[in-house]
């Protein structure tokens, strides 16, 4: 096999040198292209991408190598802007170079691009409000040039200057996507799982149309992480019905992080994390107010949204934000009929008060997340033979009307955080960092019982965390930075008494201590990254069943590392590629659940022996940013040991009430493998085209079969118009869109029922700006989503048993900012 | 500088007492006020003239962990005379809380109905007749009126006993205690017993 890579690359290699000697720079860049890409082709290959893919790739390549031969005045400057102190991206860095009389503004990533400059000496400047003007003079050969600038924060040596506000960025070599600006102003009034949709290889795990959790590459509540400003969020996230609790309002961007990431985040962020941040608050006199107003027809849904930001004048570095959000809707309804018992109403707020100087800056934050949730009455089924009715019948037997009330069962959940942070810098390279959060859950289920018991919720949990950081930061003007870090964790869940239920999962006390080390390296268009973390857990539990007291004391230990890099093999081309390895102790629902869950009409036991999970997840990423062209393919490999999950026995289990399916947690080696792409094409200046798709494959290796849950084959691609002219930059422009969702043929031995059929959605959406006085912005959607009505059901909504999807739904987005 | 320091002593102990004062409290046990412990079947025979002849039989399906864990419930057989009337009660007990939930099923009478079914009721030759007779006139099916054949085809038959919750009332056909279709009517089972029944 070897020996057969080694041949393509000398193959190719001939290939290149067939070019004039004068261009020989160019020549070495693209042959090391080639041999990436032809490296690139073994990854591929071992992800079971048909080798052609690789192929087309590299003719690519070449086609790429011959266009820079062909014209002198092509060369491209692609540079990286950061802060020297933490390595952060700066975004709206301004790059000028002299010149070319050319200039470039950074993204949100810190990138920046400069094009089409001729063979010479020039001379780059680089400016960023609050921080040192750094120039750079670069001699341009033929070949693209890459670099990264990192800027100093000028009020480490002067005071008194302009002092920035401070977001900690994902500073990973593994891949990375992010929801903001204009794709995440269209998806405002949606909760945070279906927002994330938008981002290929994220779908939904949801129970009816109120509750979905992310799935990132096949995996979802315990095997991912959400962060919520920097603290993981912990409610009773092992609930297929628990959605997360978080308010996307308060998101200035939301990122999604598809590696394994124990090592940064600790245990469970197995096959990724999802980051849910602010924006940096102000350090200096400013007020800003936006507001979000949020119709929907289709459950007559009125969602509003108001945050203000504000920095004094007094006091230098001083800035707040407060954000509070209200949302109501009704029945849902699908084509023919409106489901029963599915309104929901969520009241959110948020504040936070900062305070940067020269040398610390401090934080605290505050979240409310406040929701009831109404569950469709059909999916409450009284035993085996209710669910087998329903399921036959495909929809609820009655029609149901509209009405904002909402009865049980219902849910109802409050989440409080609270957190402070603070940084100090001990010298211009060093920084230490302390975080302290606080988070009280209370989720309250309520069942269709008889008379007062109605009242009274069946589930009543209290779920206290306190989460500690305490790490440091060094950068140098050399090339290595790093993060050492300590953790702690601590959780205490509890059980209201007074339920009249036996509880589901015990109370428990938990604690988890890590200590964790990454490095990395990077030179001009390198890094190379690697971490490692030890994690200590132990969890003490106890619970009466039938008046008997079962307590349990269990200890799970684990080491877990990364390695990862990133290259830039020129201006148009980066590629990734990352390798972790992650663990996840069971869930304390594996371990002891014993009882009836109504929605199945199963009986789950747990079992108290189950192991750890280890899994390796490997990452690859390729991405190109050509001038009317974006393309991002990400291939990843992800083996589980011991993977947990819940397996239907085969028996029934018989009581007064009628019989029910009897599910045990087992464990086995999963594993899981896919692809997702992502691109988009600008056909002319106004017309642009995209596409999205994603492929998770998911197997139980011992039993050589299917696991259940695990999003089919799906597709989204659309064509948007934009009126506006090109030198204006207010948004004008209308989007047609089509999601095809393959049926899921990769589906387990055992199912209630079969999965449904494909289904293809049609969405219109409508984005106008205006601008209101000077600084004033005036953002408008319109969207229209299954434009056909169309009646689907979707493998991962698990109530596909009871009803089809939701119809059509017409919204209006205003969006002021002023 | 001294400030900050202070700062962060503070928090330290801020943290150092968050961390200690929030353990998990001790379990306490529940009582399962949802659970149905015991059903049964109380016969009393009927003249021609409505009077009780005789003593009431009763006849009892139970299960003493109600639905979480544990046993298969133990039913037993209910024993009747052939070409006989018979009123018919229904008792449903908790007994873990000694809770009466007939009162209950009574309470919320609009939301509540018993079908009857099996090879008892339902088919052309089937033994049994059932007549909803509740004392308030609505059906419910607390009490009901049981006429067994004077001459039944078989005197080995099953009697299924469904408890409805929260269904249409209204539904066509809903208002037939031998309602074969009830899950159309929405709602859910709170009970589904098969009583073994000997004519004889």
């Amino acid at each position: 096999m070897t020996s057969a890579w080694i041949t393509s690359y000398f193959g190719l290699n001939q290939d290149v040198t067939f070019y004039p000697t004068s261009i020989l720079p160019i020549t070495h860049l693209c042959n090391l292209v080639s041999y990436i890409l032809v490296y690139t082709k073994k990854y591929l290959y071992f992800c079971c991408v048909k080798l052609k893919t690789s192929l087309l790739l590299i003719s690519l390549v070449l086609l790429f190598c011959n266009q820079v031969k062909a014209q002198n005045c092509s060369i491209v400057i692609r540079g990286k802007v950061i802060h020297l102190e933490n390595n952060e991206p700066i975004e709206a860095a301004y790059v000028w170079i002299e010149e070319a009389k050319q200039g470039a503004v950074s993204d949100q990533n810190g990138n920046f691009i400069v094009k089409n400059l001729c063979k010479g000496t020039y001379t780059i400047t680089i400016q960023f409000l609050g921080h040192k003007t750094t120039s750079d003079t670069i001699i341009l050969e033929n070949s693209p040039f890459t670099k990264t600038y990192r800027l100093e924060d000028e009020s480490l040596n002067l005071s008194g200057v302009e002092i920035h506000g401070h977001r900690d960025a994902v500073q990973t070599t593994t891949s990375v996507s992010a929801l903001y600006g204009e794709n995440l102003l269209e998806s405002r009034g949606e909760n945070l799982g279906e927002s994330l949709k938008r981002i290929s290889g994220v779908s939904t795990f949801s129970t009816g149309n109120n509750i979905s959790k992310p799935v990132i590459h096949g995996m979802h509540s315990n095997r991912i992480m959400i962060m919520n400003n920097g603290i993981r969020l912990e409610g009773q996230q092992w609930g297929a019905e628990h959605a997360p609790e978080i308010d996307p309002f308060l998101a200035d961007e939301i990122t999604v992080v598809k590696g394994a990431e124990t090592v940064r985040y600790g245990p469970e962020a197995m096959g990724g994390v999802i980051l849910v941040n602010p924006a940096p608050l102000p350090t200096k006199k400013e007020s800003k107010t936006n507001i979000n107003l949020v119709g929907g027809t289709n459950g007559r849904m009125g969602n509003i949204a108001a945050a203000h930001v504000g920095g004094s004048e007094r006091i230098k570095g001083l800035g707040y934000r407060i954000q509070a959000s209200a949302k109501r809707a009704g029945n849902i309804k699908s084509p023919d009929y409106y489901q029963r018992n599915t309104g929901m109403s969520e009241i959110n707020f948020s504040g936070s008060l900062g305070y940067s100087a020269k040398k610390i800056g401090m934080e605290a934050y505050y979240s409310l997340f406040n929701t009831e949730l109404g569950i469709l009455q059909e999916s409450h089924t009284g035993n085996l033979s209710d669910l087998e009715a329903i399921i036959a019948n495909g929809r609820p037997f009655t029609d149901g009307e509209f009405t904002y009330g909402i009865i049980n069962p219902k849910q109802r959940v409050v989440h409080h955080l609270a957190k402070i942070k603070s940084h100090y810098h001990i010298s211009e390279n060093w920084k230490l960092n302390f975080q302290y959060g606080f988070q009280l859950n209370n989720r309250q289920e309520y069942d269709k019982r008889r008379g007062d018991l109605n009242e009274r919720p069946s589930l009543d949990l209290e779920l206290f965390t306190n989460t500690l950081d305490l790490y440091v930061n060094h950068t140098h003007k050399n090339e290595f930075s790093g993060t050492w870090g300590l953790n702690l964790i601590q959780q205490a869940n509890n059980n209201v008494p007074g339920t009249g239920v036996t509880p589901l999962i015990p109370n428990y006390d938990m604690i988890n201590a890590g200590v964790y080390l990454m490095e990395k390296y990077s030179k001009g268009p390198l890094e190379v990254e690697a971490g490692i973390r030890y994690d200590y857990r132990s969890v003490q539990t106890a619970r009466y069943i039938n008046s008997e007291l079962r307590s349990s004391d269990l200890d799970y230990q684990n080491l877990s590392a990364f390695l990862g890099g990133l290259y830039h093999i020129n201006a148009d081309w980066t590629f990734s590629s990352n390798l972790g390895s992650a663990w996840r102790p069971p869930n304390v629902n594996e371990l002891f659940s014993e009882g009836l869950h109504h929605g199945a009409a199963a009986v789950e036991i747990g079992d108290p022996d189950l192991k750890s999970e280890k899994s390796f997840k490997w990452i690859n990423e390729l991405q190109f940013d050509g001038k009317r062209s974006h393309l991002e393919i990400t291939a990843y490999l992800n083996p589980i040991q011991d993977y947990i999950y819940l397996n239907p026995t085969g028996e029934v289990y018989v009581s007064l009430r009628g019989t029910f399916n009897v599910y045990e947690y087992l464990q086995a080696n999963a594993l899981f493998y896919g692809i997702d792409v992502a691109g988009s094409y600008e056909f002319t200046d106004r017309l642009n085209g995209y596409v999205k798709g994603s492929i998770v494959h998911a197997k139980n290796t011992n039993e050589h079969s299917y696991l259940p849950f695990i999003p089919s084959n799906r597709m989204d691609w659309g064509l948007s118009y934009d009126f506006s002219k090109v030198t204006d930059s207010r948004t004008n422009k209308v989007t047609l869109s089509n999601i095809l969702v393959a049926e899921q043929k990769r589906d387990p031995d055992f199912d209630l029922a079969p999965p449904p059929p494909a289904y293809a959605l049609f969405n219109i959406a409508y984005q106008k700006q205006f601008y209101i006085g000077n600084e004033n912005k005036l953002n408008l959607g319109f969207q229209v989503q299954n434009v056909f009505n169309t009646s689907y059901k979707d493998y991962m909504n698990r109530f596909r048993y009871f009803t089809y999807d939701m119809g059509r739904n017409i919204l209006l987005k205003i969006n002021y900012e002023f | 500088m001294k400030t900050t320091n202070k700062l962060y002593l503070l928090a330290l102990a801020f943290l150092a007492l968050s961390f200690s004062g929030c353990d998990s409290e001790d379990p306490v046990p529940e009582n399962d006020g949802e659970l149905i412990t015991d059903v049964t079947l109380i016969f009393q025979e009927l003249d021609a003239n409505a009077s009780p002849v005789g003593d009431p039989m009763s006849f009892k399906a139970s299960d003493p962990e109600g639905i979480e864990t544990g046993q298969t419930p133990t039913v037993e057989t209910v024993k009747l005379k052939k070409g006989s009337k018979y009123r018919m009660n229904i008792s449903v007990t908790n007994a873990i809380e000694n809770e009466d939930i007939t009162a209950e099923i009574l309470e919320e009478s609009d939301e509540h109905q018993f079908y009857f079914l099996g090879t008892a009721f339902i088919g052309d030759s089937s033994p049994l007749t059932y007549t909803y007779d509740d004392p308030s006139g609505e059906l419910i099916g607390v009490r009901g009126t049981v006429v067994s054949a004077a001459n039944p085809s078989t005197n080995n038959a099953q009697i299924r006993v469904v408890l409805r919750h929260d269904l249409d009332k209204n539904y066509p056909g809903a208002d037939n205690p031998n309602f074969a279709d009830f899950a159309s009517a929405g709602g859910e089972s709170d009970l589904d017993i098969t009583f073994p029944v000997v004519i004889e």
